[in-house]
């Protein structure tokens, strides 16, 4: 007898048992993506296990392995949300296709970086190599409020036509930090100096009005924009924009006109705050 | 001399025997053995002829046909045993097939999130909490930034994408106490780290990782672009594509064609800003006497080259070319 007739029956026991791997693997995947435990369930089952562990237990050398795992990925995720500041609210995925080499994945995300909300789908496609495995990602669909930044609009269609998701979140991140970052100066601002500085459109605005009481119908308007570019640089754009009431003498107009050089070199030497600094304290000295 | 005839009526009867036993065993097969050999196998030494040479002779043969049957039951036992295995493997292959297809069936029949309702142990309810955990986990690695709590601080992890295609991801290790510093990192040498962390390390970490991370993101969307170049574009380059580990200095030729002339052009890409995957300038240059003739064609080329990734870019001249003859 020869080897080629053991080799048929070899042949379809390796095959069928890569399907049953595949099968168990698809079985584990729609089992876990169809199910949903809150966090009250889940805190509940903790408790509950260690008693029930006492009677039985299965797979596991004692039974904190399984609670010491989950807490540990647990102050993995919080420390990770807390310092990209990408907080994740909620996240399903779905398998679409599952063969020996591909997986394909539709995932639904949503949440905030810092504080600006997102909300996102796409489909990820996973191809096992001889050394690794790659992903792709295709798709991509995005929604932010993007109000009436035009840019951001753009910024998001260019990113969702090359399912560039990584690029996505490093430039919405650091927009959202430039946002935040406006966000505190303006509060600084306003609390230290609440007779001059007005907030028109309150905080998430991206401008301060400067007003001196004594010096009716002079205004300065600091307008401070957050520029992202569609390959996803963010970059702050400050602006001064002086108002004047007609009254005015010709030398003292040409010193105003002069202000929006003059504050846009201080913000190059002195940075941001310093700059606002000193212009509000100039501007409240004005007689 | 009686006895003379009966040994030999008794040896003649022990053939005709010996015969019938052999057909009735081997199929009639008789290994007709050379006495001669049959004296050293073994190591045994056997009388030679006569009867007892006989029957030495037909001992091997019966126990040769005895292996022989042996190994044919071995071979029949080990068919079965596979026989058995594929019945089983299918049967269990059969049965998750079924599980599989009663889950989707399940799925579309009530579109909400169900839970199990045999209500589910507290080992289910973790290990479902913990492969969930993970997922959002994998999700962060797809954000760029993820990483992991280590005794002694963080080890951090910077994943790269093309386009929404993920390439390579870099570690950094870094040590908390008494001061930030890098215990072990896998940032290739050419990538500035040490410049950077003297710069951001102590004072803002999340800014240490953004800046190391553009630095990173452009290298690898650089290297990209010039092995996509390389792969679907080697026909039309002469020679080969000069880069250095960086890739923030590319230079290659390709031959331009006008009025059914072809000249060569050479290209120098110089990326100057690390932390960018186009090139701050493209030189192009031709051999002297021609530049006259091409300098709109190679101004024209050296923007597109500023403007676009390179693959993309080398595809637009190409065709632009090629609608133009």
């Amino acid at each position: 007898m020869d080897s080629s007739v053991y080799q048929v029956y070899e042949d379809e026991i390796q095959l069928l048992e890569e399907e049953i791997k595949l099968l168990s693997e698809k079985y584990e995947d729609i089992q876990q993506e169809s199910t949903f435990f809150s966090d009250e369930e889940v805190l509940m089952s903790a408790k509950l296990f260690q008693r029930e562990f006492l009677r039985e237990y299965k797979g596991y050398t004692s039974p904190l392995d399984l609670k010491a795992e989950l807490e540990s990925l647990e102050r993995d995720l919080s420390f990770l949300m807390k310092f990209t500041g990408i907080q994740i609210t909620s996240h399903s995925k779905k398998t679409l296709e599952k063969t020996v080499n591909r997986t394909v994945r539709k995932h639904k995300l949503s949440g905030n970086c810092q504080s600006l909300p997102f909300c996102l789908e796409f489909q990820l496609l996973e191809v096992q190599n001889k050394e690794n495995v790659s992903a792709a990602i295709t798709d991509l669909s995005i929604v932010v409020e993007s109000g009436l930044c035009s840019e951001l609009s753009k910024f998001v269609a260019s990113t969702e036509e090359h399912g560039n998701l990584l690029m996505f979140f490093r430039s919405f991140s650091s927009y959202a930090e430039w946002c935040k970052h406006r966000r505190c100066t303006f509060l600084h601002f306003k609390a230290k100096y609440p007779n001059i500085v007005i907030l028109p459109e309150g905080l998430e605005g991206d401008h301060i009005i400067l007003r001196n009481p004594q010096l009716p119908g002079f205004e300065l308007t600091i307008v401070w924009k957050v520029h992202i570019s569609e390959e996803g640089t963010t970059t702050p754009v400050l602006d001064l924009l002086p108002k004047v009431p007609e009254q005015v003498g010709e030398q003292k107009k040409a010193a105003i006109d002069n202000a929006p050089t003059c504050f846009r070199s201080m913000l190059l030497l002195f940075g941001i705050e310093t700059a606002i600094e000193n212009l509000i304290q100039a501007f409240s000295l004005e007689k | 001399m009686e006895e003379g005839h009966n040994s030999d009526g008794k040896e003649n009867a022990l053939c005709g025997r010996s015969l019938t036993a052999a057909s009735r065993d081997g199929g009639g097969r008789m290994s007709a053995v050379p006495l001669a050999q049959r004296k050293v196998e073994g190591g045994k030494v056997y009388s030679g002829d006569g009867v007892l040479g006989y029957l030495e002779m037909l001992e091997a043969q019966a126990h040769e046909l005895g292996l022989k049957q042996e190994e044919k039951e071995q071979q029949e036992k080990k068919l079965d045993r596979l026989k058995a295995r594929v019945q089983e493997l299918r049967a269990r292959r059969d049965e998750l097939q079924a599980k599989v297809e009663l889950q989707e069936k399940r799925l579309l029949d009530k579109e909400a999130l169900v839970t199990d309702p045999a209500r589910p142990s507290a080992q289910t309810v973790l290990e479902w909490k913990v492969k969930s955990i993970k997922g959002m986990l994998q999700v962060f690695y797809l954000t760029g930034i993820s990483g992991k709590l280590t005794k002694q601080g963080v080890c951090f992890c910077i994943s790269t994408a093309y386009e929404g295609t993920y390439l390579d991801s870099y570690y950094v290790d870094l040590l908390i106490n008494p001061e930030v510093k890098i215990q072990r990192h896998s940032v290739p040498v050419f990538i500035p780290l040490e410049q950077i962390a003297k710069k951001y390390l102590q004072s803002d970490i999340r800014r240490f990782m953004s800046v190391l991370s553009d630095h990173l993101n452009a290298y690898v969307g650089r290297r990209h672009q010039a092995d996509q170049l390389e792969e679907h574009f080697s026909d039309r380059i002469e020679g080969t594509l000069q880069r250095n580990s960086l890739c923030n200095l590319l230079v290659f030729n390709y031959t331009v064609s006008s009025d059914s002339k072809t000249f060569p052009f050479n290209v120098r890409l110089l990326y100057g800003n690390l932390c960018c995957s186009l090139p701050t300038e493209a030189i192009l240059s031709c051999t002297p006497g021609t530049l006259p003739l091409l300098a709109k064609m190679a101004a024209a080329h050296s923007n597109t080259f500023r403007q676009m990734a390179l693959h993309k870019a080398f595809d637009s001249i190409i065709n632009a070319k090629e609608s133009q003859d």
